[in-house]
């Protein structure tokens, strides 16, 4: 019984006579989407470069605060620029030297040897380099269980 | 991509799609507007057809949008006006009938008083004769929500238009 009213409802609301399109706007619409469909064939189609897109993307990651992420980027060159500007320009001491030569070398040993011969004899053997001899490890081992 | 006839588009759907957002908005001028718009995106991005199967409920869906767009830049000021609409624009055809103008009237009136949610569905349901699921899938809801939409439109129209409704049909 309910059933059936509201069908008999629905049926009676379908029926109603729905406006109809005004017959103008035919025109005047077509006209306009006929204008797009031209301009969109007119203007190529523009691909995007690498360098847009990325700014496209940054310009959108930055958009809330343009302000305060320029300051931020300014502190960030003015720190840059500061310590590039305090570098050290000199040139590194050790890239001037050159090596000693033997004869040098020798000199410098033979001096030291006089030196130490001058404090005590004792020295006369410190004041030349330890001289080193590659041993068994077997060797070291004992030692070391002996001490 | 294949060329748009837009005349062919036009003459297929503008009829309906007219009806839907006349009922929608209850605004000749908005009505305009919103299917300038929706044959104007169509004549400048024509892929948004390719691909796709029911071009009526395709273009009742982008109705469907624009509209609920229409009314999110106007806000809730213009939306309140919206819901006085009914009188200024009916979707009705007018009737040399006296009873069946009444009955036209108070059921624009009773329309304008649904919220156009409710509105959208009962006249998808009851002019274009979609399924609840395709009513569901041209208007972005759940086929649950578009019958649930569509008892509590119908009740009210009903309880609104029963005086009426029941003298006409004793008149019969």
């Amino acid at each position: 019984m309910m059933n059936d009213e509201t069908e008999q409802f629905e049926q009676r609301l379908s029926r109603q006579t729905l406006k109809e399109i005004p017959a103008g706007w035919r025109a005047e619409i077509l006209t306009l989407a006929r204008e797009a469909q031209a301009a969109r064939h007119a203007t190529p189609v523009t691909r995007h470069s690498l360098l847009s897109t990325i700014n496209h993307q940054l310009s959108t990651l930055l958009w809330p605060h343009p302000k305060a992420w320029a300051g931020l980027a300014a502190v960030w060159i003015f720190i840059f620029a500061l310590n590039f500007s305090m570098r050290d320009k000199t040139p590194m001491v050790a890239e001037k030297v050159l090596p000693p030569t033997p004869e040098v070398v020798a000199e410098l040993r033979q001096q030291k040897i006089l030196f130490a011969q001058l404090i005590g004899s004792s020295d006369v053997r410190e004041a030349e380099p330890p001289k080193f001899f590659p041993r068994p490890r077997t060797e070291i081992h004992f030692e070391v269980l002996t001490t | 991509m294949r060329g748009l006839d837009i005349e062919r588009l036009y003459d297929g759907h503008a009829q309906p799609l007219y009806a839907f957002l006349l009922n929608f908005t209850r605004d000749e001028a908005d009505t305009r507007d919103l299917l300038q718009e929706i044959f104007v995106k169509l004549a400048r991005e024509p892929q948004l057809l390719d691909g796709v199967r029911d071009e009526r409920a395709f273009l009742i869906r982008l109705a469907h949008n624009a509209a609920i767009d229409l009314m999110r830049r106007r806000g809730t000021r213009d939306r309140t006006k919206e819901n006085f609409a009914a009188e200024k624009s009916s979707p009705f055809a007018p009737t040399s009938d006296p009873d069946e103008k009444i009955f036209r009237d108070e059921l624009a009136i009773a329309l304008g008083e649904l919220p156009e949610e409710q509105r959208a569905v009962i006249h998808l349901k009851l002019r274009e004769g979609l399924t609840f699921e395709e009513i569901a899938a041209a208007l972005d809801i759940p086929p649950n929500t578009a019958a649930s939409r569509y008892r509590y439109g119908l009740d009210k129209l009903r309880g609104r238009l029963r005086p009426l409704y029941e003298e006409m049909k004793k008149a019969e």
